[in-house]
């Protein structure tokens, strides 16, 4: 039984989630092939290639040179043709989300998304992934003809667990055939949002204060976390009131509503009116001189302390 | 323009799922059920692509008969008519299932724009929208951030990770998956509603003979997540044990 | 000859008046009958109490209320002399000679002085004192009438100077019957149409405070959108407006600097309405902006001396908003967020279920429990009123109450009344009311004071009735036995707009802020004209920011601030969110101020007394 690991590369940098996937597939206990398509993926095929493989695999196509789920699956069709594995897998990225299903329709083949872990030790190995919202966790197994299709959720398995290899694994080349003017899609080069416009809803971590920030002055402490650990720095009402940041950094109900990976609540008390604006965030951390501050309801995790001593050491703890 | 918009309706975020006896589906009759917050702003893309274009705005969903709760609800916001598969099967069918339920009773529309939310609240596989297009043979786009529509082409900018865009061409007709968030949600006017009350709604056989394509083996409730842990010590302390929790547990950093 | 003559005037002022009259009668006719004479009593008490007796005028501005109360008792007062003299003019019956006539004569002599003095004043105030409340241009018209009233004074004491049969007695009786001519053409299209109309108005007028009709679904009613939706008594109400400004200067908004000005609203009613204007949109002549600007807080219907309800008319206009999609964007999310998880913030169900079970709440059982408590939504999510409500149990744990909750409560629908969605709030009160019904109290107790308006009086209209108090009602009668500590404690206490100006229960609340070693220092608006807060209407989510004028929030922390107390006793869990949002805003200056919700104040109270008992 081989399996297939699809791995995701964009203009010749690898996406690590993509050795998460191989680290999921080594727990399937099967020899594992990576496939990378596009064009000029030879280094990172070089890079996948130290990981404990039997093979990689580049599918270069000129009609592969920008992403295009036409042909992508039209290529992935061709190479799991000529492959024939009995799992497909691939990492939970918007990349994937586009193309998959596609190409596991296409192959009339089943295909279980999101999945967070592999169970063994039952006939056939099983799936598990959340449902409704997590609050549910379901085991799922594929039905029907392989090969069989599953995505991985980002962050369920860890890219240093992928084991590597004693020596590089080989590298080869596989001809796929596809079809250019049948790619629908025409792309233009990605962008990322310009400097001026604050979008607080795509921030993936915020760093918001309020006002036990005390001064303006002191807004650039965190500026300085935000700065540490990529994030917007984003305030309560309070802060926008005085003038201290500019509207658009507002968080709440009259302000922004914002979902972010993790939110840094630093000096915020947690007024309802600022909580129904980031209630969404994933982790909540509540950093506040009160014990009693409403803030720490809703955190997942909260220093009752002041801000003006943890927040520089959290600096100095993320940088070590 | 025609648009289609396939909208779920799922049990409401909030509801505690409780298992059914064979634990391999929930306890539905105890549930309340809403529109599924993704395909809310599909459908309001939708209507906003509809009051620029001028056309017509099909509802379609797949579900039993509870399901023309949210059928009316988009009804009452402005769509024009609506589509029902109906059959009681659907209520816990697997994407595949869904989506070929849908393609067959949408096929004869030949719709210009199909627009669906980005994954469903309950199973969440994020796959019906990509099915779709594959069965109804047109091209697609997902996680669609702003729909430029203009005779017979469609441009669109798709969302990528990590705060990078891309604008992305394709002809009509075509599929596009829409990310939440992207506009303000319309509410149900009351003459939104008392007009909703006339529109139609075109019942449709579910296809018969269609196999899942997976299985649900054991569901099960995963240990309670959200508590507040406060985290003790002098300030250094907290801070690197916060930093350690945040990559290793939340694994947010 | 002169009779004649005096036909002719007669006839062509009192056709002028006529025709006027007729018109406006005419288009109050045309607009739906909504008039009422329920509650028969309590009508009858008020126009004796506000129309004959001029309480509500006196009361609101006593000086000025007493010189117009002078006015108004002298024209009363000369109804049978103006009859007299005008049956006598006509040539109908001259009781002019009678004795009768004489001592009744002299009897309104005092009353002429009074009104001669009362116009006089009023006369000074409108002319040289120009008050902000009589608008910034002044009225000729008024300074006419005004004149007018005195000239029929000083022609009636004339008479006891001139003497009968003289020349000058002669001119003096055709001035002053003229003058009553003239006047009476000018009424109707003036704002003295009052005289005519707001005896009528007041009787009218609701018993209650914001009595806003449902929507008739069936019939496919959505509110008011165009001049020709205004219904009767609204068309009556905008001719009967004196322009005195009081509600004006009672409003809020106004007071904050907005561009909402009930008088203007008013105005702008009466001007369309007689433009014939049938078709054009209400949001048009008001302004949108306008009218989202509103908190519903009352404050300009019950200063009103003539029995004008503008909250109809306001809400009535929303409503078509609403009806067509044309809500300000705060407001769409808010409804989003009612129709989704019944709240209004949104949030989840399992917020309120985890407060539920963490104090330990028992779902109402009738045969076990004394009490529903009613938790509403804007405090049972919100952490901080939570403490509140504990509070709350605490007390009625204390004292030996037993009390339940229901295991699902959805929003009263309040927000999306006063704001206009009536097809929310119908859905919210039917599927509330069906839960109440099952559960069966005899008995709510509630933290929220909006929640008392709405389950105790708007959902009476789907034939739910139900004894509802505020918690500080409640708790007052529990504790009356009980006397406090030594300790005074200086406190100012907000009164919530819903609980001191529309429930009208002003001295609960400070019977137990007393009784447990309070020291009140009222803020200059307070008991049953307070100063809102602020949030209701949907305010609470309104972008303050692209707003003229300080928020009405902050003006109101200002006025707390001013009494000199440092802490601030709220009674409902909107003033308590809006107000310490205002402190926030107000920086360094607002730190000093503590707010603490009634319930927690008497809590903290009675377990130091228990505890000084005990030890």
């Amino acid at each position: 039984m081989s399996i297939l690991v699809v791995a995701e590369q964009r203009d010749g940098k690898l996406n690590r989630a993509s050795l998460e996937t191989i680290a999921a597939a080594q727990q399937l206990g099967a020899e594992i092939v990576v496939a990378v398509c596009g064009v000029n993926v030879g280094g990172v095929a070089a890079e996948l290639a130290a990981v404990q493989v039997k093979e990689v695999v580049t599918v270069e196509h000129a009609a592969l040179e920008a992403y295009s789920p036409d042909g992508f699956t039209a290529a992935l069709q061709d190479a799991i043709g000529q492959l024939s594995p009995a799992y497909v897998l691939l990492p939970h990225t918007y990349q994937t989300r586009d193309f998959a299903p596609k190409l596991a329709a296409r192959m009339d083949r089943a295909i279980l998304t999101d999945v967070t872990a592999v169970k063994m030790g039952g006939a056939e190995p099983a799936f598990v992934r959340p449902m409704f919202q997590g609050k549910l966790s379901a085991e799922v197994v594929p039905v029907g003809a392989a090969p069989h299709f599953v995505t991985f959720q980002i962050g369920a398995f860890r890219a240093d667990q992928a084991a590597t290899g004693a020596a590089a694994a080989p590298v080869r080349a596989l001809a796929v055939t596809v079809e250019a003017s049948a790619i629908r899609q025409k792309s233009e080069p990605p962008f990322q949002q310009a400097k001026q416009a604050v979008d607080l809803s795509q921030a993936e971590r915020i760093v918001s204060v309020g006002r036990g920030i005390k001064e303006q002055t002191n807004i650039q402490i965190a500026e300085n976390l935000a700065k540490a650990i990529g994030a917007e720095i984003a305030a309560s009402r309070p802060i926008c009131d005085a003038g201290w940041l500019p509207m658009e950094r507002q968080v709440g109900s009259s302000g922004q509503t914002v979902a972010p990976k993790l939110y840094l609540a630093l000096g915020i008390s947690g007024a309802i009116q600022h909580l129904v604006g980031m209630k969404g965030a994933n982790t909540i951390v509540a950093i506040n001189k009160d014990p009693d501050a409403p803030i720490f309801e809703v955190a997942d995790y909260g220093i009752v302390g002041d801000l003006f001593e943890i927040v520089p050491a959290i600096i100095e703890a993320v940088k070590s | 323009m025609k648009i289609a918009v396939c909208i779920k309706q799922v049990p409401t975020r909030e509801w505690q799922p409780r298992l059914d006896d064979s634990k391999t589906w929930i306890r539905e009759g105890d549930a309340s059920f809403e529109m599924n917050e993704p395909d809310a702003y599909a459908l309001e893309e939708a209507l906003r692509l509809k009051e620029k274009h001028s056309g017509e705005v099909v509802v379609c969903s797949a579900g039993p008969a509870r399901v023309a709760q949210v059928i009316r609800e988009a009804l009452a916001r402005g769509a024009d008519r609506a589509i029902h598969v109906e059959d009681d099967a659907l209520a816990s069918a697997d994407a595949f299932t869904t989506s070929a339920a849908l393609a067959a009773a949408m096929n004869d529309e030949k719709f210009d724009l199909v627009l669906t939310g980005l994954q469903s609240d309950d199973q969440g596989f994020a796959q019906v929208g990509v099915i779709m297009a594959e069965k109804l043979g047109v091209p697609h786009a997902t996680i669609i951030m702003e729909v430029q529509a203009d005779a017979g082409t469609l441009r669109v900018k798709k969302e990528l990770e990590g705060g990078w865009f891309q604008w992305v061409s394709m002809p009509l007709p075509a599929v596009l998956t829409i990310q939440s968030g992207i506009n303000q949600l319309r509410y149900a006017t009351l003459k939104g509603i008392m007009a909703a009350k006339k529109k139609e709604i075109r019942k449709a056989a579910a296809l018969s003979g269609l196999s899942p394509r997976q299985r649900i083996v054991a569901l099960s409730t995963p240990e309670k997540g959200k508590k507040t842990q406060i985290i003790g010590g002098s300030p250094a302390e907290a801070a690197k044990e916060l930093v350690r929790k945040l990559r290793d547990e939340a694994r947010v950093l | 000859m002169t009779i004649l003559l005096f036909w002719l005037l007669f006839l062509g002022f009192v056709g002028a008046f006529a025709a006027q009259v007729a018109r406006r009668v005419q288009i109050i006719a045309a607009g739906e009958n909504n008039f009422s004479i329920d509650n028969l009593p309590f009508r009858v008490t008020r126009f004796v109490r506000d129309v004959l007796l001029q309480v509500r005028t006196i009361r609101e501005r006593p000086g000025v209320g007493l010189m117009h109360a002078f006015v108004f008792w002298g024209f009363v007062a000369f109804g049978g002399y103006t009859l007299t003299e005008f049956l006598h003019g006509l040539g109908i019956v001259d009781l002019t000679h009678t004795a009768v006539f004489h001592a009744y004569k002299a009897a309104l002599v005092p009353f002429a002085s009074a009104v001669l003095l009362g116009i006089l004043v009023l006369l000074v105030r409108r002319a040289f004192l120009r008050p902000i409340a009589l608008g910034t241009h002044l009225s000729v018209e008024s300074i006419v009438i005004a004149l007018f009233i005195a000239t029929l004074m000083i022609t009636f004491l004339l008479t006891y100077v001139f003497g009968e049969g003289t020349g000058a007695a002669a001119v003096n009786w055709w001035v002053h019957m003229l003058v009553i001519l003239a006047f009476m053409a000018l009424i109707p299209a003036s704002k003295h149409f009052h005289l005519v109309l707001s005896p009528i108005t007041v009787f009218l007028k609701s018993p209650e405070l914001g009595n806003l009709a449902n929507l008739d679904f069936e019939k496919e009613e959505v509110g008011l959108e165009a001049v020709k939706d205004l219904k009767g008594k609204m068309r009556l109400d905008a001719f009967t407006c004196v322009e005195c400004g009081r509600c004006q200067v009672n409003c809020p908004a106004w007071g904050a600097g907005k561009a909402l000005n009930p008088k203007a609203i008013v105005l702008q009613t009466q001007e369309a309405l007689l433009a014939g204007a049938n078709d054009r949109k209400l949001g048009e002549i008001y302004s949108e902006e306008v009218l989202w600007q509103c908190t519903p807080c009352g404050a300009w219907e019950t200063p009103c001396p003539v029995g004008i309800e503008p909250l109809p008319i306001l809400i009535g206009s929303r409503r078509g908003l609403v009806s067509n999609g044309d809500a300000p964007e705060y407001l769409g999310a808010m409804y989003n967020h009612l129709e989704r998880r019944s709240n209004i913030w949104g949030l989840g169900y399992d917020q309120r279920t985890k407060f539920v079970q963490a104090t330990g709440l028992e779902t109402f059982d009738p045969t076990k429990h004394d009490v529903l408590v009613w938790l509403g939504c804007a405090g049972s999510f919100d952490a901080d009123f939570q403490k509140s409500l504990r509070s709350l149990f605490d007390i009625l744990r204390a004292r030996s109450v037993k009390f339940g909750v229901l295991s699902k409560e959805k929003c009263t629908g309040d927000p999306a009344k006063r704001t206009g969605n009536e097809y929310m709030f119908q859905e919210l009160a039917n599927a509330n009311i069906e839960d109440l019904k099952a559960a069966g109290p005899k008995t709510i107790v509630t933290s929220c004071p909006h929640c008392v308006k709405t389950i105790g009086n708007d959902y009476r209209k789907f034939g739910y009735e139900v004894n509802i108090v505020h918690s500080s009602v409640f708790v007052e009668e529990l504790t009356r036995d009980l006397r406090g500590a030594t300790a005074v404690e200086g406190v100012t206490f907000h009164d919530p707009c819903y609980l001191g100006r529309y429930a009208g229960k002003v001295d609960e609340p400070r019977h137990l802020l007393t009784r447990f070693g309070a020291d009140i220092k009222e803020p200059e608006r307070n008991r049953d004209n307070p100063y809102c807060c602020g949030a209701g209407g949907g305010l609470l989510f309104a972008d303050k920011e692209e707003e003229p004028g300080s928020r009405i929030s902050d003006v109101r922390f200002k006025q707390l601030q001013a009494t000199g107390a440092n802490t601030v006793v709220t009674a409902c869990p909107f003033c308590s969110i809006m107000l310490k949002g205002a402190q926030a805003s107000a920086g360094p200056g607002g730190e000093a101020t503590q707010f603490v919700d009634l319930m927690t104040f008497v809590n903290g109270k009675l377990q130091a007394l228990d505890g000084a008992r005990q030890s």
